[in-house]
């Protein structure tokens, strides 16, 4: 081959190359448009959650006034179960058993500040920024996959309005590249104002049986800590806290691993606490959880990862 | 003492509220800081007065105190409206509520030694909390069980809620409404799917 064809070719692998670096900053830069914007807009919408042939249809109303955020979503099917998020806490009225649940959004321990800080290179994944784009629910948007490198992770496939990036469609994709979850907004109000009570709880939960975290329960040592070289490549220890929580008369350790953009809870009980959750695997969703038993104390590790990583992760505490 | 809530923690200490007043009282110090703040004041110089907090037993008011948290529980519901007898028999478990309300209050206060200016700090016993709806609205009325069940279903959905605080905002949304959708339960998995 003459040596003008063999440096045209090079020149032509090293364009396409710098060509897929510029496409996966790019959907890198659209994911981090799509994360502030979810956060920091105001809207308000209807959207269908699908998971396997189940179908449902809810309520999102989103209002930051002035970084002060706060959201209602409502299922307008069954019965019609709500969320209310506020700064500090989350309120979960579930009509059907009349029962609402409180967490209190409690700050991060201090030991938070002795950890490494945690900085996203999201390795584990490739991206890909389509060419084509898409209309849903009467927007333009801009179509972004991330596909993961291993199967500790699930995928996405996400349509982004090229307006805000909000996200109008969303799709979970299994380690067999099968879509688990779709997320699609069929009607959405991107806009400047949102009326407080357009964020306040709508059923009245008169009656109803409160879980609330109790108001103070005394510290205890921690006695389990992650080995953090047998956590699935890419995860790390992003945040770590310990404190009351609604059903535990102890405190719960909490904490979150993650590779940058899935994350683990791992919760550790007080040995003396009795939680009833099944050892082994639970699902709810696109959730996994595993539970078990390490140094005498309750341990579930919960997230939106395949099975084997909850596993892994819940597999890493080590007694001190 | 001109202002509304103060005439009514004046008239709870001389027993002359009714259960419904009693009601609202303890709701309002539920969700007021500073009316919690008032009464605290209050319930203490009044103790001051009566030559509780000095003596002869300067342990009289802390074991009044204590004995009304003790074991005290008082759900309080708004309906369905109770007979006569019933308001009778319920009136002094109520003012027993609002006395553990402000006990518990006075307790913390008096064992650390610090104001009452932090309305989430302080700690709540044994009384309704409601979720404010507004502020011109009455709030709901909530049962807060003394030792809540924790089933399993349950703990994990708090863990998930929990877990849900700490995820990108996207993945939020997804366990909301994995949550808010009541088809759906936690499935046991008995054996690890093996991975693909």
């Amino acid at each position: 081959m003459p040596r003008r064809s063999i440096s045209r070719l090079a020149l032509l692998g090293a364009a396409a190359l710098v060509a897929v670096g510029a496409a996966a900053q790019d959907a890198q830069s659209w994911i981090a448009q799509m994360n502030s914007a979810v956060e920091d807009l105001n809207y308000r919408g209807t959207f269908v959650h699908l998971q396997g042939e189940v179908a449902e249809t809810l309520l999102i109303v989103h209002r930051n006034d002035a970084g002060r955020i706060s959201e209602r979503i409502m299922s307008l099917d069954g019965a019609g179960r709500e969320i209310i998020r506020r700064e500090n806490e989350v309120w979960c009225i579930l009509p059907d058993t009349e029962t609402v649940l409180l967490e209190d959004r409690s700050d991060p321990s201090p030991l938070v500040s002795v950890l490494p800080s945690y900085s996203p290179e999201l390795s584990h994944y490739s991206f890909n920024l389509h060419r084509r784009t898409e209309r849903i629910a009467q927007r333009r948007t801009q179509v972004v996959s991330i596909i993961p490198k291993d199967d500790y992770r699930y995928g996405y496939r996400l349509w982004l309005d090229t307006e805000t990036a909000m996200p109008l469609k969303s799709q979970l994709v299994d380690e067999a590249g099968n879509t688990v979850e779709q997320i699609l907004f069929t009607q959405i109000e991107i806009s400047g104002e949102i009326p407080k009570s357009a964020v306040e709880p709508t059923i009245n939960t008169a009656g109803f049986t409160l879980y609330r975290p109790p108001a103070m329960v005394p510290q205890t040592e921690q006695t389990l800590s992650l080995a953090q070289t047998e956590l699935p490549s890419g995860f790390q220890l992003s945040a770590a806290m310990q404190g009351p929580m609604a059903g535990s008369r102890y405190p719960v350790n909490h904490f979150v691993v993650s590779d940058g953009l899935a994350t683990v809870s791992v919760f550790i009980e007080d040995p003396k606490s009795t939680p009833e959750v099944a050892a082994g695997f639970s699902r709810l969703g696109t959730a996994n959880a595993y539970s078990l038993t390490v140094g005498g104390r309750p341990v579930t590790a919960v997230g939106e990862v395949p099975q084997q990583t909850v596993e892994a992760i819940a597999k890493s505490l080590r007694a001190r | 003492m001109t202002e509304p809530i103060f005439q009514q923690i004046s008239a709870f200490a001389d027993d002359e509220l009714s259960a419904d007043e009693c009601e609202f009282l303890v709701r309002r110090l539920e969700r007021d800081p500073e009316a919690r703040g008032k009464a605290l004041r209050y319930a203490v110089a009044g103790a001051a007065l009566r030559g509780e907090l000095l003596g002869p037993d300067p342990d009289v008011l802390r074991r009044r105190l204590s004995a009304a948290l003790e074991g005290v529980y008082v759900p309080v519901r708004r309906s369905p409206p109770e007979p006569g007898w019933v308001r009778r028999l319920t009136r002094p478990a109520v003012g027993v509520g609002i006395a553990a309300s402000v006990a518990g209050i006075a307790i913390f206060a008096l064992s650390s030694g610090i104001g009452f200016n932090d309305g989430d700090g302080a700690p709540t016993v044994a009384v309704d909390r409601g979720l404010a709806t507004g502020d011109s609205e009455q709030p709901p009325s909530y049962v807060v069980p003394e030792a809540p069940g924790t089933e399993g279903s349950m703990t994990l959905t708090n863990y998930l809620m929990q877990h849900g605080q700490y995820t990108p905002a996207i993945r939020r949304a997804s366990i909301d409404s994995a949550v808010a959708s009541d088809s759906n339960v936690w499935q046991v998995v008995t054996e690890a799917e093996p991975a693909e």
